[in-house]
């Protein structure tokens, strides 16, 4: 157990003025960001990378942090207000958010996504800290073995879970594994796929493969999109006194958020499942256990609350999984994996061992940004009301633009620029295509993991495979993903036949 | 959606047929190892891409037959230049930028773009143009302390 | 002064160069470039920001450092070995970049394209083992090697792999070799016990006091600071001397009254009680001063005894 003084220097560095300040950028970068419709929290995670160069490792990732949680609560605004989620997972924010707000209550509505947002974030990132120290603990006697055999089970379960086709997605994360096995092998030290090229030496930088796929792919599809739809309206907020949240009615409402938040934190710490998946499952939780459903879809209340309160949850306990074992589950936790590494510092159970006060300062920073997302949310509605009304074609350039930025800072020089726009054509097509890019850049990130894991297993063992009944933890993982291969196959074979009589 | 898994998957397959008989043996190194061979990892994803596209085209095929839609639909070429202009316009930019800083070009890649995207208000060129560029010259000369990049 | 900074930016960007000798006399008189050829935030960059901040304030102009990450240093070298910026552009950075990195992957470089300015830091790394090992020491590490075939070694680097074939074809050993990545991921390996002896960059450093990764053999020149009693690999009766030095190098053509003054100001830098601070207490290495021909006939004879060496166990594992 850790000592109550290394609680406390951690919790008084979260609180100190400059912790205070970058969480607050972080958190305002992040709302302003999510408010901003096609602007999503991947894109903001990468180019604000580079931007973290110059803080301490705890400031660069409280401000990621931070700005993870700011995109999740300010989607809800331009959800609300513009009927288009600044994120995905504020889709079904829409649902009751935009009728709310079109009755002329839409002060009523932003405040009851912000409040469920910041409860679903607050419980979700105790739940985090709750778990995650044990979880740590225990996972630290985890050898090659056992990770090995874990890796193979989320990559499994990633790919089977990442929405959207399962094929393409399959299709998309053989490519993700092999770009991850790019550079120098580890054990015969001969180049695999660098074409020469000594950059790719160290593999594929994984921050120019980011922000190409994700951010500079994201400006082309929108630009795309901009020509087809100019000119959408955003309400405004009135001075109507009768347009206020009360008391009584947000009462009606707390049941829902904390069954969202159960709902959010549950997906959160699978690996594969993400934001999206998490609200819409809570909405229709909350629906379904609605007296009179009738209601939602018409501007319930409840129905802002269960997919704002799920949403947010998401984004901490997709962490557990992160801090606890090193793997990431989500794009946000895969784009913080390579902010830590940039920073030098390896996430994962040694984390606590090696470096408990920057771990408990990180969650002490947690909690900050929940609170001080209330307090920007609260008070900031009007302006964040204002920004939804920037024009996508003010944005796209500036974004563009940070893209490279972005690189050039990070030293790739035009070797950098040039993987970049590589990876921006590949990500266009993933995203016009409808591949999945999530079980792309997770199997991209945990292949060299698993390859390394798997290798020191086989040569630590001597290729014997009875070690699995001396380790139980990495058997028991290894029938698990058996067990999933078999049931994925068999929910395929019965969706084909369901499908079938349909198609016809 | 189907002609789209249909032409994809297609481009997928031969890319990955591609790796498996050219790339992966010339590229994916070689040498004794007890743990796994250097090709093994990069051949079994490869594997994994060729088998689910090849199964995406056979579906999408089936599903288009029996649908009797066409497989090809007349590509309509205004529709392609539109996407292709902003990958172009970028790449110049790219280019520019090995011979000079990208802080100096930045404000005419900004502005460039708002032009073509029908911006015709001055204070908004200055606005968009110089903030951005003006915080990356703060950022790598006096935060970071990298020189103009 | 604009257009200089624009030549000055393209010539690190690689894609120019550039002569200005008549800059000679009063160098330096525009900002000055460190190259780290690692990512930020790593031991060497950490070391090298507070080494060019103290560097700044003797030279009267600013020291930009400058991340050019790749290939274990060798992104970075390659780029100086090109450069003609007459000392303006200079790389920090280990000497196993120079004297292993081109005998292990080709590179346009070697270990005479640079001029060394001085060497700053000696490198700490080490042969480390486990707690509660049946062995503390290398002699009865031996006797519990040979006894037991497929005793298992955490290996980082082609060049501590080298390093360890050497060692094990000498003693007739049968090792099971595990590949593994930095620090980090030795780290996990030894403290569970899953692997029974590893190479540490400097990791160990961190445990010295807690007695969980103790020391085998000192794979720098003399015996380590934190660990006194572990002997060196030449005091074991081995004919290497891998000690590695984070050394100050720019490339061989740049005139001597600038590598002279680069050097004065390195000597001062090294007396200087922050990079000090930063370099023994943080990253727990020593701060020494070598000169630069004395770095230079360090690393040549280094490089004989790796081609030796690897002539010796029939070159690197292709």
């Amino acid at each position: 157990m850790p000592e109550f003084s290394l609680l406390y220097s951690a919790f008084s560095t979260a609180v100190s003025w400059e912790s205070i300040t970058v969480i607050l950028g972080g958190v305002l970068l992040g709302y302003v960001v999510g408010v901003i419709p096609g602007l999503n929290r991947a894109v903001a995670i990468a180019i604000a990378i580079p931007l973290t160069f110059y803080m301490s490792p705890y400031a660069a990732i409280s401000f990621l942090i931070g700005l993870s949680k700011g995109t999740a609560a300010g989607s809800a605004v331009s959800a609300i207000l513009l009927n288009t989620p600044g994120e995905s997972s504020s889709a079904a924010t829409c649902l009751d958010g935009y009728p709310m707000a079109r009755d002329g209550r839409p002060r009523t509505a932003l405040k009851i996504g912000l409040l469920a947002s910041v409860i679903g974030d607050l419980l979700a990132t105790l739940l985090l800290i709750a778990v995650a120290i044990p979880f740590a603990s225990v996972a630290l006697k985890f050898g090659p073995y056992e990770l090995a055999a874990i890796l193979v089970f989320a990559l499994i379960f990633i790919a089977g879970m990442a929405g959207g086709s399962f094929l393409k997605g399959m299709a998309a994360g053989g490519l993700g594994i092999i770009l991850g096995t790019v550079g120098m092998d580890p054990e015969t030290g001969a180049m695999r796929l660098t074409f020469g090229f000594i950059e790719l030496m160290d593999g594929v930088p994984i921050l120019p493969l980011v922000i190409g796929t994700l951010a500079l792919s994201e400006m082309f599809v929108q630009l795309d999109e901009y020509r087809r739809n100019k000119g959408q309206k955003a309400i405004n907020l009135s001075r109507n006194k009768e347009d206020n949240l009360k008391w009584s009615e947000f009462k009606t409402t707390l049941p829902t958020i904390f069954k969202g938040t159960a709902i959010g934190a549950f997906v959160g710490a699978l690996p594969g499942l993400g934001p999206s998946v998490g609200s819409f499952m809570s909405y229709g939780a909350a629906k379904r256990a609605a007296k009179n459903p009738d209601t939602f879809g018409k501007g319930d209340p409840r129905g802002i609350a269960a997919s704002e309160s799920a949403d947010n949850a998401v984004i901490p306990a997709s962490y557990i999984p992160l801090f606890g074992l090193g793997i990431p589950g989500s794009v946000s936790a895969a784009l913080l994996v390579g902010a830590f590494m940039i920073h030098g510092i390896t996430v994962g159970p040694l984390m606590l061992r090696e470096q408990p006060e920057m771990l408990f300062s990180l969650f002490s920073g947690m909690i900050v940004a929940s609170l001080l997302m209330l307090a920007i949310g609260w008070y900031g509605l009007r302006i964040f009301a204002k920004i939804t009304s920037i024009p996508s074609h003010m944005v796209i350039p500036i974004v563009i633009f940070l893209c490279l930025a972005g690189i050039q800072v990070q030293g790739f020089g035009t070797f950098g620029l040039l993987v970049v726009f590589g990876f921006s054509i590949l990500g266009f097509f993933l995203k016009k295509f409808d591949y999945s890019f999530v079980t792309f850049l997770v199997a991209f990130i945990v292949t060299p993991m698993l390859e390394l894991n798997l290798r020191q297993s086989i040569i630590l063992s001597g290729g014997d495979i009875a070690i699995l009944i001396d380790r139980p933890i990495a058997g028991f993982f290894v029938l698990l993903t058996l067990v999933l291969l078999v049931r994925f196959a068999w929910m395929g074979i019965q969706q084909r036949k369901k499908s079938l009589p349909n198609a016809d | 959606m189907l002609r789209i898994n249909f032409w994809s998957g297609l481009v997928v397959i031969i890319f990955s047929i591609t790796l498996l008989t050219w790339v992966i043996p010339t590229f994916g190194g070689g040498g004794f190892s007890f743990g796994l061979p250097p090709q093994l990892v990069a051949t079994i994803g490869t594997w994994i891409m060729l088998l689910s596209a090849t199964s995406l085209v056979v579906l999408s095929a089936v599903t288009i037959v029996r649908h009797k839609e066409p497989f090809i639909v007349g590509l309509n070429l205004s529709e392609i230049w539109h996407q292709v202009w902003p990958f172009l316009y970028v790449l110049f930019f790219i280019v520019l930028a090995i011979f000079l800083p990208l802080t100096w070009i930045a404000p005419f890649l900004i502005a460039g773009l708002l032009f073509i995207l029908d911006e015709r208000r001055w204070h908004i060129y200055l606005i968009c143009s110089l903030t951005p560029t003006a915080g990356l010259y703060i950022l790598t000369v006096y935060l970071m302390r990298i020189g103009v990049v | 002064m604009k257009l200089k900074n624009i030549v000055k930016t393209a010539l690190i960007t690689g894609a120019l160069a550039l002569s200005s000798s008549a800059l000679a006399d009063n160098f330096p008189s525009k900002p000055l470039s460190m190259v780290i050829g690692w990512g930020a935030g790593g031991s060497t960059d950490i070391q090298g920001r507070v080494l060019a901040n103290v560097m700044s304030e003797h030279l009267g102009q600013p020291v930009n450092v400058i991340n050019r990450p790749g290939a274990g240093g060798a992104v970075a070298l390659q780029q100086l070995a090109n450069s003609r910026d007459e000392g303006y552009t200079f790389v920090f950075g280990t000497s196993m970049s120079v004297t292993f990195g081109p005998l292990a992957t080709p590179t346009n470089f070697d270990v005479d394209s640079f001029t060394y300015v001085a060497g700053v830091t000696l490198g700490q790394s080490a042969i480390v083992t486990g707690a509660g090992k049946p062995y503390s020491n290398w002699d009865e590490f031996l006797e519990f090697a040979k006894a037991n075939p497929g005793t298992s070694y955490a290996s980082q680097l082609p060049f501590d792999r080298m390093i360890v074939d050497y060692i094990s074809k000498k003693e007739g050993l049968d090792l099971r070799i595990v590949p593994t990545s930095g620090g980090a991921g030795m780290a996990p390996l030894i403290l569970s016990g899953d692997v029974d002896f590893a190479y540490s960059g400097g990791t160990h450093s961190g445990y010295a006091t807690t007695g969980e990764m103790p020391v085998l053999a000192s794979l720098a020149d003399d015996r380590l600071v934190a660990f006194p009693d572990a002997p060196t690999l030449r005091e074991l009766g081995y004919e290497i001397d891998p000690g590695e030095i984070r050394v100050v190098m720019v490339p061989k053509n740049t005139p001597e009254s600038q590598v002279a003054r680069l050097a004065e100001v390195l000597k001062l830098a090294t007396q200087d009680p922050r990079f000090i601070e930063i370099t023994e207490e943080r990253i727990l290495m020593p701060v020494v001063y070598m000169d630069g021909a004395e770095v230079h006939e360090t690393l040549n004879n280094q490089v004989e005894s790796f081609k030796t060496i690897l002539e010796d166990i029939g070159g690197l594992a292709e």
